[in-house]
């Protein structure tokens, strides 16, 4: 028996609780795991380490507290320690020089549904590419507040930085994305100019 | 009150402020339709970047990690 000196009981309960409790935050975590490593593979290889890691530390999650920032705090821990080192950081967004409000400005910023249809025009696939292109410090702060919609404190938490940190990252990453967003929207040709 | 939106729209804002800014956006069309703008680049990542589908065969990979040996 992997347990130590769990009795058996208590041990299937605490698997069984896992299952219930931790199971269901799969999917979720799955695709977070992919905005993160942006690689399927490597997105599977951290969601088993992440759920290998959660379990081990299970007897000590305090029940009825914030179990989903708990995993999602996993998840960033591991992924830092474990898996940023192979990864190819893209090169840095020179952030101070994109002004406020820099998709809007760009879309014409009078008729709103018209600039709203870009948006959904938009493929799936161009806005996922658009985040993970995203240096880290500003991909996981805008992937926990928009994707997950962690609130600030929590995102503060799971990252172990201060919310000030977290509101300025927060900030200054969805700029970023939104002049990736102009880009494609320019390159895919659904605007002029 | 532009930069007020983005908290706005996250919920971040104590409840005095935000009844002022919703109050503001009910009144003002250009700050309305940031807000509207930002809200809806917000739901767009919402549903675009978080719902990938788990590979086939993760979630045995995943349960085996804290099965009891033997029925996993």
């Amino acid at each position: 028996m992997a347990a130590g000196d769990a009795r058996p009981g208590d041990d299937r309960e605490l698997r069984a609780r896992f299952e219930r409790d931790a199971l269901p935050l799969l999917p979720q975590l799955y695709s977070a795991a992919l905005r993160l490593t942006r690689n399927p593979a490597d997105a599977e290889d951290l969601v088993q380490e992440v759920y290998l890691r959660a379990f081990r530390g299970f007897a000590g999650f305090e029940e009825g507290t914030n179990l989903r920032a708990w995993m999602y705090r996993i998840l960033m821990n591991t992924f830092i320690n474990a898996y940023r080192k192979k990864q190819r950081e893209p090169v840095t967004v020179q952030d101070d020089e994109i002004e406020d409000w820099y998709l809007y400005e760009r879309l014409g910023g009078a008729e709103l549904s018209a600039e709203t249809e870009v948006l959904e025009r938009l493929p799936d696939e161009d806005v996922r590419r658009a985040l993970e292109a995203l240096p880290e410090r500003f991909r996981i702060p805008v992937l926990l507040a928009d994707v997950e919609g962690f609130s600030y404190r929590e995102i503060a938490e799971i990252l172990d930085v201060p919310m000030g940190t977290v509101m300025s990252r927060l900030h200054r990453g969805r700029k970023a994305l939104q002049k990736a967003l102009w880009e494609t929207v320019q390159e895919r040709g659904l605007v002029a100019g | 009150m532009l930069e007020q939106i983005e908290r706005y729209l996250d919920g971040e804002l104590e409840p005095a402020l935000h009844a002022e800014v919703h109050a503001h956006l009910a009144g003002c069309g250009p700050c309305s339709s940031h807000s509207e703008f930002q809200r809806r680049l917000k739901e767009l990542l919402r549903e675009k970047c978080g719902c990938d589908e788990v590979p086939p065969g993760l979630l045995e990979r995943v349960r085996a990690v804290f099965s009891e040996p033997g029925t996993g």
